[in-house]
């Protein structure tokens, strides 16, 4: 019936803020009040001539007392008071609590780290004007397209940004290979990305003669001229060509991909036909017109590709492209790392599961054995609602404390897992545990506390308080409590498993891929790449003659047996493809010019490699320039194109050229692409040719070229001479470092071996979780137990018989867990697949090895417990309550 | 007729009788306890214990200033005025305690 004034939020906000105010000035309130009650009494005192009764007394004290709540602002108060109660608990109890605050900021340190990654390369937008305007035309394409596709549509505005590819930059003290990217006049203008310094490329930059200008990248810019800002203007030597520096981009600025060091106008010049229509294909990008939307561009799309295919001056399959469509260009960016990103984050996020139960299972157990302490707490007037806040205060102190901790792990875990991207992934340098991702753990451990803390909380505060008082420990109530444990702690275990089911078969993969048998023996071999510019080779009796110096003087170097050369060395991450003309398989527009992975070696090459001859002859140097052309395929070729005959005496050649070359030997398949697939998708196979005979895609003898060398000892010696004599032919020639081949080969497998190695300390976390989760429930079992136990060595229960029946009780809901994780498992394990080799994603042996191993976990875990239950002293235990 | 302890009134009213007391001026907090005391015959005997948290409460929500000065007897003593908000708050408690007042009545007036 109170007639006051409506509490608006104001009003209230107000009130706090004087209570805040009050509290403040308190000390000089309180000096206030006590004069005006000093003030009251004398008066009252006069009046009734000095006899004051004791309860009046009393009344003046709790008169101070109730003024004083007035003041206090009380839930603040309370909240100090709980937290320093709190962190007297914590003091008393440290092992729980290491235990529960490592736990929490594993779970929360993977979790930041790994969201960190998510926030900035799949969410965080690019960093170029409306980003969400611009779109990628899936597939590759002709030069040819970029002109067609600006005139036909009218949705987009499209660009050309090819992947980048080396450039020898010359002149500049030592001659260095850098990566550069060709891009069309406009690409800067659609990507919306503005240069840094100097000015972009204008348009018709990209016709031939205007071409000679160059956007150098910040790195590239700091690094090769001092970040110099009057380069501006300067001419440089790429590839060999005169180039003017017109502008600087900024350091952020990383399209195609961070390791492009130059952009380069890509020249569209008609009048070249096979630069035109052949050579590489480029990637298109595009900017949504204004208004356009994602879905018109790509109804445009199809129709526009299947003109273009009509005008092809040579038959293209009808295929072709046909997939081809618009997507974002922030997914196609994404694209690869997109899935394992999300794996990794969906394990992580299991292990914070696993965590936040094994901390509910801990606080609960703690829950119990402090019902004393509560009931206790209860019967001087202490609320439920009281003692649930001042548990979940607990819990929530806790989480922040694993929070805190994780922020670190998780900057730890950041440069882990950061190894583990390719290094050309734009923006994976700029990813770093910012405020946002720190507001966001806090979130995540306030949420974790009150998920892990609720149970617990809501378990202790229902007491019966006689019993709890008198006894010190509850049976009626607490057995929702120890089953709801028991379920926790189940599906901790199921978890694990299914983590560990995963490793196991990341593992496998791994153990399986080092087994493959790559098709050439690397042991002992040194490689250097030696690059001269194109031009170089013109005539190409230059290169040939440049080859053959350089094979002789490494067969003089001492300590090596052997030298040869190689267009490209297996898993060396070139891919040097050839669309060829294949004698017996005449091409149609159904039937398009097959592309073989081709390479050019001399003739010690498959000797060296120990590549096995499986037919006919090997290259020899008698295969000169001068003489009949010849060519050796791989046995795949072989068995893709003359299936059942006989290769030798076959005919094959580039697509571009006009004189057949003769198959006259069949040599062993390399995995020349990944240990994990031996050839791209499209790929049929391989061919090699005499050096002195080769040609590349653009009809040129290929220049870039590998020496090997088979080195009679692996020390420095024999490399040091090697680089020195390379880069003594010539001072334009840029020479790389010297690199065994076994370290390229055990390098091509290096991202998935630090994955695995992620997964790995992910499932051992989790493991060891789990371990402690089980020891931690049946630890309790038996504290709770003392007195049943000991009365069952009383009536005379062996101590076996003590102990199997601890143990049967862990392993029960180890079991459980162990088929639940087994199932969610057989479920799950699926998503792997693109990370799987040479395992299925239900590998009978896997599960059955993590049967196993989770199971041996269990046993241990329990066996401590079980075997202290055995030695309760049944005299001391049944004394206890 | 005995005596009534404040603690035994309705809910609220020990606030309106506060305020309706510093009404007629300015008064220090026994002056307020004598005054009701005097003015209800009696009836009404307000205890510190009620009055000082009443005081504050009425000092938190702004219906009372308090401001020290010499009293009577020369000591220093903390004199209570109404403000305006007070007086707009007397006026709808005093009404609503009129129509409660009038509800009860009815009820003990049935036939």
């Amino acid at each position: 019936m109170s007639p006051r004034t409506p509490n608006s939020p104001l009003r209230a906000l107000l009130r706090a803020g004087r209570r805040l105010l009050f509290r403040w000035r308190r000390e000089k309130l309180d000096r206030e009040l006590a004069e005006e009650l000093e003030f009251h009494l004398a008066l009252k005192r006069q009046a009734t001539g000095d006899r004051l009764s004791r309860m009046q007394m009393g009344n003046l004290t709790m008169a101070a007392e109730d003024c004083r709540d007035m003041w206090s602002f009380l839930r603040l108060e309370r909240l100090l008071q709980d937290i320093r109660y709190a962190a007297r608990m914590f003091r008393r109890t440290p092992g729980f609590t290491a235990i529960a605050i490592f736990s929490l900021a594993v779970g929360i340190g993977g979790n930041a780290a790994m969201f960190t990654l998510v926030n900035t390369l799949l969410v965080r937008p690019l960093p170029y004007r409306q980003p969400d305007r611009l779109v990628r035309i899936t597939g590759v394409f002709p030069r040819a397209a970029v002109p067609f596709f600006e005139r036909r549509n009218r949705t987009i505005d499209v660009a050309a940004v090819s992947p980048g590819s080396e450039f020898n930059l010359t002149g500049e003290g030592e001659a260095i290979r850098i990566v550069g990217s060709a891009v069309s006049a406009n690409a800067f203008s659609v990507l919306g990305a503005a240069v840094a310094r100097g000015r972009n490329f204008q348009s018709g930059e990209d016709s031939p003669g205007r071409d000679g200008v160059v956007i150098l990248s910040h790195s590239l810019w700091s690094t090769q001229f001092g970040g110099d800002p009057s380069v501006i203007g300067r001419v440089i030597l790429l590839n060999g060509m005169h180039r003017q520096i017109v502008g600087i981009m900024p350091a952020a600025f990383a399209y195609p991909s961070a390791q492009v060091q130059a952009w380069v106008p890509l020249r569209l010049d008609a009048s070249n036909f096979l630069e035109y229509w052949g050579g590489e294909f480029v990637p298109l990008v595009a900017r949504l017109r204004p208004g356009a939307t994602i879905a018109e561009a790509h109804r445009e799309i199809q129709p526009i590709i299947g003109e273009f295919r009509k005008t092809f001056p040579y038959p293209m399959s009808r295929d072709w492209n046909r997939d081809s469509t618009a997507i974002p260009l922030q997914r196609d960016l994404t694209g690869d790392i997109r899935g394992k990103l999300i794996i990794l984050l969906c394990s992580v996020g299991l292990v914070l599961l696993i965590a936040c139960a094994n901390v509910a299972s801990l606080l609960l157990s703690r829950a119990t054995t402090r019902r004393k302490e509560i009931a206790l707490r209860v019967a001087l007037g202490a609320g439920r609602l009281r003692i649930v806040r001042q548990l979940l205060t607990e819990s929530i102190l806790l989480a922040l404390a694993g929070g805190l901790l994780g922020i670190l792990i998780g900057t730890g875990a950041l440069s882990i897992f950061k190894s583990l991207l390719p290094s050309s992934t734009p923006g994976l340098a700029q990813a770093s545990i910012d405020w946002q991702i720190a507001a966001m753990v806090a979130g995540l451990a306030l949420v974790t506390g009150l998920a892990f803390g609720i149970a617990p909380a809501l378990s202790a505060s229902q007491v019966d308080l006689a019993q709890s008082i008198r006894t010190g420990s509850q049976r009626s109530t607490a057995a929702f409590w120890t089953r709801f444990r028991g379920g926790l702690i189940g599906a901790e275990v199921a978890l694990t498993v299914v983590l560990v089911v995963s490793a196991g078969l990341l593992i496998k993969s791994l153990y399986t891929l080092s087994e493959v048998h790559p098709g050439f023996q690397p042991q002992q071999i040194l490689t250097v790449r030696i690059s001269p510019n194109a031009s170089f080779c013109t005539p190409r009796q230059a290169c040939i003659a440049l080859y053959d110096r350089l094979l002789e003087g490494a067969r003089q170097v001492s300590g090596v047996a052997d030298a040869a050369v190689a267009s490209s060395v297996p898993l060396d991450a070139e891919q040097p493809d050839l669309a060829v003309d294949v004698q017996d398989h005449p091409k149609s527009a159904d039937f398009p010019a097959p592309m073989l992975w081709s390479g050019a070696v001399s003739p010690d090459y498959m000797n060296m490699l120990r590549i096995p001859l499986l037919a006919g002859r090997r290259i020899t140097v008698a295969d000169g320039p001068k003489s009949a052309k010849v060519i050796l395929i791989s046995a795949s070729t072989a068995r893709h194109f003359w299936p059942g005959q006989n290769p030798i005496g076959k005919h094959i050649k580039d697509a571009s050229e006009q004189d057949w070359r003769t198959v006259v030997g069949v040599v062993g398949d390399v995995r020349q692409y990944s240990l994990s697939k031996a050839m791209p998708d499209g790929i049929q196979g391989a061919i090699y040719m005499p050096y002195a005979q080769a040609v590349r895609d653009d009809g040129q003898i290929p220049a870039a070229m590998t020496l090997l060398v088979k080195a009679q000892t692996m020390n420095d010696a024999p490399a040091r001479e090697l680089r020195s004599l390379a880069q003594s032919q010539n001072p334009n020639v840029p020479v790389g470092q010297v690199q065994p081949l076994e370290e390229l080969v055990a390098g091509s497998i290096a991202n998935f071996r630090a994955t695995i190695r992620v997964f790995i300390s992910f499932a051992a976390a989790a493991i060891l979780l789990a371990a402690i989760g089980i020891y931690g429930l049946v630890s309790y079992w038996v504290s709770q137990r003392t007195y049943e136990i000991g009365l069952r060595v009383a009536i005379g229960a062996t101590r076996s018989r003590i102990v199997s029946m601890i143990l049967g009780q862990g392993l029960r809901v180890a079991l459980y867990g162990i088929v639940a994780g087994l199932i969610a498992a057989l479920a799950t394990t699926r998503f792997l697949a693109s990370l799987l080799y040479g395992v299925g994603a239900t590998d009978p042996l896997t599960f059955a090895a993590v049967t196993g191993l989770v199971l041996a976990v269990a046993i241990s875990a329990t066996s401590v417990p079980a075997w202290r239950a055995s030695r309760i002293d049944p005299i001391n235990s049944l004394r206890v309550d | 007729m005995g005596k009534l302890p404040a603690s035994e009134l309705l809910p609220g009213t020990l606030d309106l009788l506060i305020l309706r007391t510093l009404a007629t001026g300015e008064m220090h907090g026994y002056g307020i306890a004598q005054r009701l005391k005097q003015v209800s015959g009696e009836v009404l005997q307000v205890g510190e214990s009620s009055l000082y948290p009443a005081l504050q409460r009425l000092l938190l929500n702004d219906w009372v200033k308090a401001q020290w000065r010499a009293s009577e007897n020369n000591r220093r003593a903390r004199y209570y005025t109404l403000t305006a908000a007070g007086r707009k708050q007397l006026a709808a408690e005093r009404a609503e305690f009129t129509r409660v007042v009038g509800a009860i009545e009815k009820v003990l007036n049935m036939a």
